[in-house]
């Protein structure tokens, strides 16, 4: 493509040729490997001229030496705990820990492993549904991904299966500039319903390049969480890629504090009339961060419903990017399509773009959208002083106030509680500057 | 208890505040009155320490202590209340987390534990039977969605579960309808002690009907043109501020 894709590409052009001489598997997925890692080489690094990926800044993480994941020991107190029974998967560095993990007894035919631990006969199945899904065609990590996961989650759940307990999947990373590439897949059958709950984090400077492709059935229903708090030092790039079929609904909840750069971008295909789909995302940023999400929601059918609800709230230099669109098809009569950004800034040098986008074909429809970026009210500051309350506490309440209802809308009571108190403990910093 | 002692104050470089003293004892009630945009409200939050509000001569003193010195969380906390001409919607903050929120803060600056639940719940109680506030208001967020009559009543009963040393009352009496009015003036009755000061801004001579005042200034310009007892503000009400520049109608059109 461009001129300079080469370039960038040779160091990746080893490393795959490496990581394909050690790999064991079959010819479908090592074919699938080949055809991503050619994407990726056609796509080339984004950089800062195209569209979407403008205000992001991958110089840093360019900079650097990445590292092929290697094993590694870890504390297990350093693990994220649900607090509640669930079902278990810990991934180190890209790969299944057992030991860590602690799998539940399920029903005949479902699945919930790593690919690692799956039978050949089973990869087999996966092969054909892996990368399978429309959306995120352009995004190079997408591509790296598909080229160069070594291990990822499984989950699939036959028709009318209803999983109670939470699905944890914990992806933790140990620095030292490595790249890993975890993987998800997950595929709910007609009327099946599950709850996930996905946690990112680490210690020191990697890169993680996560993928999850969520597909629901005809009535099937899917709560999922994304707990992003990588590490301080992290690049967070990652995908989701959603696609529903009729009358499914997935609520997809993305909270986000860590790494010096997270990005995800998300596609959702509402595929089946009267899908519908919720994305609830709260990001909190201080010194230098960049929290960074784009979105496209596509309704191809009638009667879908999508909301988005992107809030993030910023502290020193932080920075928030929102590149939202919905695309409603000529097809898709009948859409309510609402989505909003919302940014608190409290510092001077922090920084919000939000970019909520429409394109509607259809011409029976209800869209709205709307985005805003403002300080803290300074009178509703005052009022609370002048009834006592100190300034560092009058701020965190307004803070909790303005990003509650994000948090509310998180129906799994242990993670809302628990993100509650993260969001708490981070108010407590003095570093909240005055204006 | 508060001692006021020539005290300029500008608000963006103008001079609002030219020259005031005013000294309150502990048990005293003093009125304010005078025309629109006289300085009243911004005596109020010069008092209260909001931010805006340059002082550029004179003192004030609340219990002997230096006000101006203390952030606005401090006067409370001391015993300083505002009920605010205009109280500030807060989405989001429930008025019954706010208020224990706000009795605590006072509660640890005197070094004493966090208020027991069931403590409060008594007291809140009490409270809103004193204000005849509904009980649904403690569930809504600050001030949020509230008529002006709510939003007034909300202020008495602030200032009746934090129990001040002194409290200023800016026009919590504007647009009032008779009943409003009578609850507005029992709540700050029931609080008036031995012990407590009150400096009630008002814009008409009726409020003075309910809470009789021991001691009645004008301001106007800035300055308090005239003090006088109760039977001032009888007087003002029948001649207007027209002795001081300003026509009664204006006066009572603009409030
Ligand atoms: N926050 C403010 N910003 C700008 N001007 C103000 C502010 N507060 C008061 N003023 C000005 O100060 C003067 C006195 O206002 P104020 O104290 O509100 O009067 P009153 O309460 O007696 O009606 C008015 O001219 C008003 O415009
Ligand atoms: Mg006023």
């Amino acid at each position: 493509m461009t001129a300079i894709a080469p370039l960038f590409s040779d160091p990746y052009r080893q490393a795959f040729a490496a990581f394909m001489a050690e790999r064991r598997e079959s010819e479908a997925i090592a074919r699938l490997r080949r055809a991503a890692f050619a994407r990726f080489e056609t796509l080339g690094w984004p950089t800062r001229h195209q569209e979407g990926w403008r205000f992001t800044d991958l110089a840093p993480l360019q900079a650097l030496t990445l590292q092929k994941a290697s094993a590694a020991l870890i504390d297990a107190a350093a693990l994220p705990e649900l607090g509640v029974a669930a079902h278990r998967l810990v991934f180190i560095n890209g790969r299944l820990a057992p030991g860590l993990s602690s799998e539940r007894p399920l029903l005949d035919r479902a699945f919930i492993t790593g690919f690692s631990q799956a039978l050949p006969r089973d990869l087999d199945l996966i092969a054909p549904v892996l990368d399978a899904l429309p959306g995120l065609q352009f995004h190079p990590f997408a591509a790296l991904n598909t080229a160069l996961w070594e291990d990822g989650a499984f989950i699939y759940l036959p028709q009318g299966t209803v999983i109670e307990e939470p699905i944890h999947l914990v992806f933790y990373a140990t620095g030292g500039d490595m790249a890993v590439y975890p993987r998800l897949l997950l595929a709910l059958e007609d009327g099946a319903q599950a709850t996930v709950v996905v946690e990112y984090r680490g210690q020191g400077r990697y890169l993680n390049s996560p993928l999850a492709e969520l597909q629901l059935g005809h009535d099937a229903a899917l709560h999922y969480h994304q707990v992003q708090e990588e590490s301080p030092q992290a690049f967070h790039v990652g995908g989701i890629r959603v696609h529903q079929s009729r009358a499914s609904q997935a609520n997809l909840h993305l909270f986000s504090s860590g790494g010096q750069l997270a990005r995800t971008d998300l596609e959702v295909l509402l595929d089946g009339e009267h899908a519908g789909c919720l994305v609830n995302g709260l990001t909190l940023g201080q010194e230098s961060q960049t929290g960074d999400y784009h979105l496209r929601v596509e309704h191809a059918q009638p009667h879908g419903t999508s909301e988005q609800v992107f809030k993030s709230v910023l502290n020193g230099q932080a920075r928030a990017v929102f590149d939202g669109m919905i695309h409603v098809r000529q097809h898709a009569q009948k859409t309510d399509a609402r989505q909003t950004s919302r940014n608190l800034l409290l510092s001077r040098q922090a920084q919000a773009r939000s970019n909520p986008r429409l394109e509607i074909l259809a011409d029976d429809v209800k869209c709205g959208h709307g985005s805003s970026t403002g300080f803290l009210d300074p009178d509703a500051e005052f009022y609370l002083r002048a009834r006592g309350i100190s300034l560092t506490q009058a701020r965190a309440l307004l803070v909790h106030a303005f990003a509650n209802d994000s948090l509310n809308r998180i129906t799994l009571t242990p993670l809302r509680d628990r993100l509650a108190r993260l969001l708490a403990a981070w108010l407590a910093l003095d570093s909240i500057e005055g204006n | 208890m508060l001692e006021i002692r020539n005290l300029h104050a500008t608000v963006e470089g103008r001079e609002i505040l030219n020259g005031i003293d005013l000294i309150i004892r502990p048990g005293e009630t003093h009125a304010i009155m005078g025309p629109n945009g006289s300085g009243k409200s911004t005596l109020a939050n010069v008092i209260a320490g909001r931010e805006g509000y340059v002082v550029t001569a004179g003192e004030i003193r609340f219990e002997g202590k230096n006000l101006l010195e203390m952030d606005p969380e401090t006067r409370a906390c001391e015993g300083l209340f505002l009920a605010f001409q205009y109280p500030v919607e807060i989405p989001g903050v429930a008025n019954l987390y706010f208020l224990k929120a706000a009795v605590n803060a006072v509660r640890k600056y005197r070094g004493e534990s966090s208020v027991d639940a069931m403590d409060f719940w008594d007291l809140i109680h009490e409270r809103m039977d004193l204000v005849k506030m509904d009980e649904s208001m403690l569930k809504r967020s600050v001030n949020e969605g509230f008529s002006g009559g709510e939003k007034k009543r909300n202020e008495v009963f602030q200032m009746a579960v934090l129990q001040p040393r002194f409290a200023v009352m800016d026009e919590t009496d504007s647009g009032l309808d008779i009943d409003a009015l009578k609850v507005v003036a029992d709540g700050v009755n029931a609080l008036r002690s031995p012990e407590r000061g009150f400096l009630v801004i008002t814009h008409y001579q009726r409020l003075l009907d309910y809470i009789v005042p021991d001691h009645v200034h004008v301001l106007v310009n800035g300055r308090i043109a005239r003090s006088g007892g109760k039977e001032l503000a009888l007087e003002l009400e029948q001649q207007g501020y027209a002795l001081y520049n300003e026509e009664p109608g204006r006066a009572r059109r603009a409030a």
